[in-house]
């Protein structure tokens, strides 16, 4: 599947081979994409895999859930509608396309 | 690729007397021979930035776990040395995200600033006790508040029998690898388990369900079975371990700093987000723990070769005063606003559970106390726990003009 960055640095940077069943923080880190840093490996504790979902895809990724939003509290500075944590998007089939923007760190 | 077993790498007197007390011409001479790797008595020791980053958040090559210790002091079959092998910090993949899913509602930078006015209430007490001595141990009085305040989350009451925290005192020293540890550590587990237990039962007993309490949630989670008896009994006691040593030496070792610089103390006192900004640069300049890892597969590293059940400890201490990525990494500078994040809280799976809550006590605690205690002094040379465990002062004696706000 093909996913779609636009990098703290504001370069895009596109993935065309993603795997289902793997996290947007792995998949980035994996890719070295810049400001995914996915510090607790996804245990959605530091908050360092924050990304703004683009719009047109929110519904389709889903809020985050109490623990995630709660997580997110760590970069209320930089907070916005459509934050979630990279590491609790799990990508399936559906995600195909999608576009996320890496926050900058809190 | 050469063997890490086989290769030429400078030993570092980790468990040393002379090197908790003064790591860095150690560290410094090891440095000249290899830059971020050297050997201990019991395997191998990381104190390069780099390398912890990458290696401590290898959760796929390495293990937690602290078998070492448990061998060393042959305690295999003992409930201790279940504990250290079974209980969060010690447990991989499933069985680990199990364990952490349990609390982590409870420890969400959300959940430690709701608390706040808790910690402040527990902390402004403790300095209407300690603050009109004028003089005081301030190791000694920073061991008081973090048991307090893990007791209020647990949502019981906040007044410690004073044996559990000399229980706490000594468990970390089991860490050491130091033969005399062993008769402490097990005097202390004893009295933790007894208070794990005591704990649960009572608490079952009464009947009382408070959905803030992380007691009760526990609790909770074992009727569902998602926890066992012993599971439970287990995540109390290292929320309790984990928490004590670590903030009350992180304390110390910020308040030493503070000492140095009555400015920023008294920047301190009128500004909590000032607090923070000291308390980074603490945690960059002079972090406390020292994880364990055992290799579970090999793997390849900046051309060394790692083998499976290698030991591996990670030094972060020396870590945050690597020269390669900090500029005068030895001098205390809030304002230096590193782009290279300290690793003081670990990285990884098993990266501080309790991170946001120690932030927020710390803080708190760094600004009543610039508040309470003016002019702070030292009136003797401070003393040095073993560097291995849980690194910081074992005294700190200061003098200072207590404040009544
Ligand atoms: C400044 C104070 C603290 C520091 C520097 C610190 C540091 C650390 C580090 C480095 C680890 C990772 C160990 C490893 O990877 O093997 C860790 C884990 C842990 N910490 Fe902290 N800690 C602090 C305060 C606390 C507090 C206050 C609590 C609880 C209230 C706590 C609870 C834990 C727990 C439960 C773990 C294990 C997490 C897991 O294995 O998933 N810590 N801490
Ligand atoms: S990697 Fe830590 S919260 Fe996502």
């Amino acid at each position: 599947m093909k996913i779609t960055f636009v990098q703290v640095n504001g370069v895009e940077k596109t993935i065309e081979d993603a795997r289902p069943g793997e996290t947007l923080m792995i998949l980035g880190r994996t890719h070295g994409v810049e400001g995914i840093l996915g510090d607790c490996g996804g245990g959605c504790s530091c908050a360092t895999c924050h990304v703004y979902v683009d719009p047109e895809w929110q519904t389709a990724v889903g809020p985050p859930d109490e623990i995630e939003s709660a997580t997110l509290d760590t970069v209320s500075n930089v907070l916005r509608a459509n934050s979630r944590l990279g590491c609790q998007i799990v990508l399936r089939p559906e995600l195909d396309g999608l576009r996320v923007t890496v926050a900058p760190s809190g | 690729m050469t063997a890490i077993t086989e290769a030429n790498l400078p030993a570092l007197p980790i468990e040393t007397a002379a090197f908790s007390r003064n790591p860095d011409p150690f560290a410094a001479a090891a440095r000249r021979i290899h830059p971020w790797i050297a050997r201990f008595s019991q395997g191998l020791v990381v104190h390069g930035y780099q390398a912890t980053k990458d290696l401590l958040a290898d959760d796929q090559h390495f293990r937690p776990g602290f078998s070492p210790a448990v061998a060393f002091y042959g305690l295999q079959d003992h409930l201790w040395g279940r504990f250290m092998e079974e209980m969060l910090l010690s447990v991989s993949g499933e069985k680990h995200k199990r364990l952490r899913s349990s609390v982590a509602a409870a420890f969400t930078p959300r959940r430690a600033n709701q608390v706040r006015p808790q910690m402040r209430k527990v902390i402004s007490a403790l300095l209407d006790e300690w603050a009109p001595k004028g003089s005081f141990d301030f190791a000694e009085f920073g061991a008081h508040f973090p048991v307090a305040v893990v007791l209020g989350l647990l949502g019981v009451a906040a007044d410690v029998d004073p044996t559990i925290q000399l229980g706490l005192e000594n468990q970390l020293s089991s860490l050491t690898f130091d033969p005399a540890a062993k008769p402490l550590f097990l005097a202390g587990w004893d009295v933790l388990w007894e208070f794990s237990d005591r704990l649960v039962i009572e608490r079952e007993a009464s009947g009382l369900h408070d959905p803030d309490a992380l007691l009760d949630v526990l609790i909770e989670a074992k009727r569902k079975g998602l926890l066992d008896e012993t599971e439970l009994r287990f995540m109390l006691l290292v929320l309790v371990v984990a928490g004590y040593d670590t903030s009350k030496n992180m304390l110390a070792l910020t308040m030493r700093q503070l000492i140095a610089r009555p400015d920023a103390y008294a920047r301190c006192a009128e500004d909590i987000a000032y607090c923070g900004k000291i308390l980074d640069e603490a945690l960059r300049h002079s972090s406390i723990t020292t994880p364990y890892r055992t290799v579970c597969e090999a793997f390849e590293y900046d051309g060394f070769q790692f083998e499976r059940g290698t030991v591996v400890v990670f030094a972060t201490a020396l870590a945050g005063r690597d020269p390669a990525a900090y500029e005068n990494p030895l001098s205390f500078e809030p304002e230096r606003n590193p782009n290279n994040r300290h690793v003081a809280f670990g990285r990884g799976a098993h990266m501080c559970l309790g991170q946001h809550i120690a932030r927020a006590q710390l803080e708190e605690g760094l600004h009543l106390i610039a508040q309470r205690l003016r002019n702070p002094r030292l009136t003797a040379e401070p003393t040095w726990r073993p560097f291995l465990g849980t690194w910081g002062y074992k005294s700190l004696p200061i003098a200072f003009d207590p404040s009544v706000s």
